[in-house]
């Protein structure tokens, strides 16, 4: 059990670097999302469901590092 | 840690077939519970209120229904289509909303948040994906359909192990990210009750109990949310195999 306070480590250092990635991402697309409904309010459902779907993968990416993270502490 | 020992799922009633556990533990009884939930909405919410103007359960239920229709399987599979895979589609749908939303009730399992359960979901598209492309295409039609055309031999011929991995990690995907959404959200749940216990003092109740009771109304938003992704990614699977795009 030499190694458990690295995979301590490991497992809340990664899943500090994935919400940053998620949130630059999620940022991005919200940026894009509000000029598009500003640009053609008409359209504003159509990009509401898209930014959802949009956001979805985005918050996937990062739990599969919280997967990672979740395998380190209980191995 | 056994802070997180709730989420582990406990067998209920212990059976073994020869050398198989098959113990019903809470996921599997909230999954029987979930079925029978929606086949007992289903079947007694239409037996009055039907008509020109709906009213009570049958338009909430005909909402979801048309929902269904018009949103995951139309724009994916066209008219004639549509109406043979309606029914998986809205029972995965149903199946993975339910679930979710039943697990939100205090003392009972989600059986989604179990990565078995999302496998075998996965594992069901994956089988529809690539058993209607080799049906509907055959079987060497159906592999070309995965590199684009007009690519010359030499980049070809590496691009196919490359996709065929491409093509195994999208229902893997499927089911980490149902599974990934449903666990953290009942573990951030208990994190948020544990720092009552952590304080050792019982006056600080006010801030973990309201924090999780925000954290149990975004739950069901993402019950929701996840259900919809979940269905709609497979409904473009399956579109996608039926009509290659390129």
């Amino acid at each position: 059990m030499e190694g458990m306070g690295l995979a301590y480590l490991g497992a809340g250092l990664g899943m500090g670097l994935a919400a940053i990635g998620t949130g630059i991402g999620i940022g991005l697309l919200s940026f894009g999302a509000m000029e598009g409904i500003s640009r053609q309010p008409s359209a504003a459902n159509e990009i509401r469901t898209t930014g959802i779907i949009l956001t979805a993968f985005m918050e996937a990416i990062a739990l599969y590092t919280l997967v990672v993270s979740l395998l380190l502490i209980f191995k | 840690m056994d802070m997180l020992a709730h989420l582990k799922p406990h067998a209920l009633v212990h059976l073994h077939i020869g050398s198989i556990d098959m113990s019903i533990s809470g996921h599997v009884l909230w999954m029987w519970i979930s079925s029978c939930v929606i086949f007992f909405l289903f079947m007694f919410g239409i037996k009055r209120g039907g008509g020109l103007i709906p009213k009570g359960i049958y338009n909430l239920l005909e909402g979801l229904i048309v929902f269904i229709n018009e949103q995951l399987v139309i724009p994916n599979f066209g008219k004639e289509e549509g109406k043979k895979w309606f029914p998986f589609i809205s029972t995965l749908f149903l199946f993975i909303l339910f679930n979710n939303l039943l697990g939100l009730i205090p003392g009972s399992s989600t059986a989604t948040s179990n990565i078995n359960v999302t496998g075998t979901l996965a594992l069901m598209v994956f089988f529809c994906v690539q058993g209607i492309g080799i049906k509907k295409h055959g079987f060497f039609t159906y592999v070309k359909s995965w590199v684009p055309g007009g690519v010359p031999i030499f980049i070809a011929i590496p691009m196919f192990p490359l996709e065929f991995i491409g093509q195994l990690a999208k229902p893997f995907s499927l089911a980490i990210r149902l599974f990934a959404n449903m666990f953290a959200g009942h573990a951030v749940l208990l994190v948020f009750l544990n720092l009552i216990l952590m304080s050792k003092a019982y006056f600080v109740w006010i801030f973990p109990l309201s924090g999780s009771l925000l954290v149990t109304v975004l739950e069901v938003g993402f019950s929701a949310i996840q259900a919809f992704i979940f269905t709609i990614l497979s409904s473009m699977y399956i579109g996608e195999a039926i009509h290659p795009s390129h």
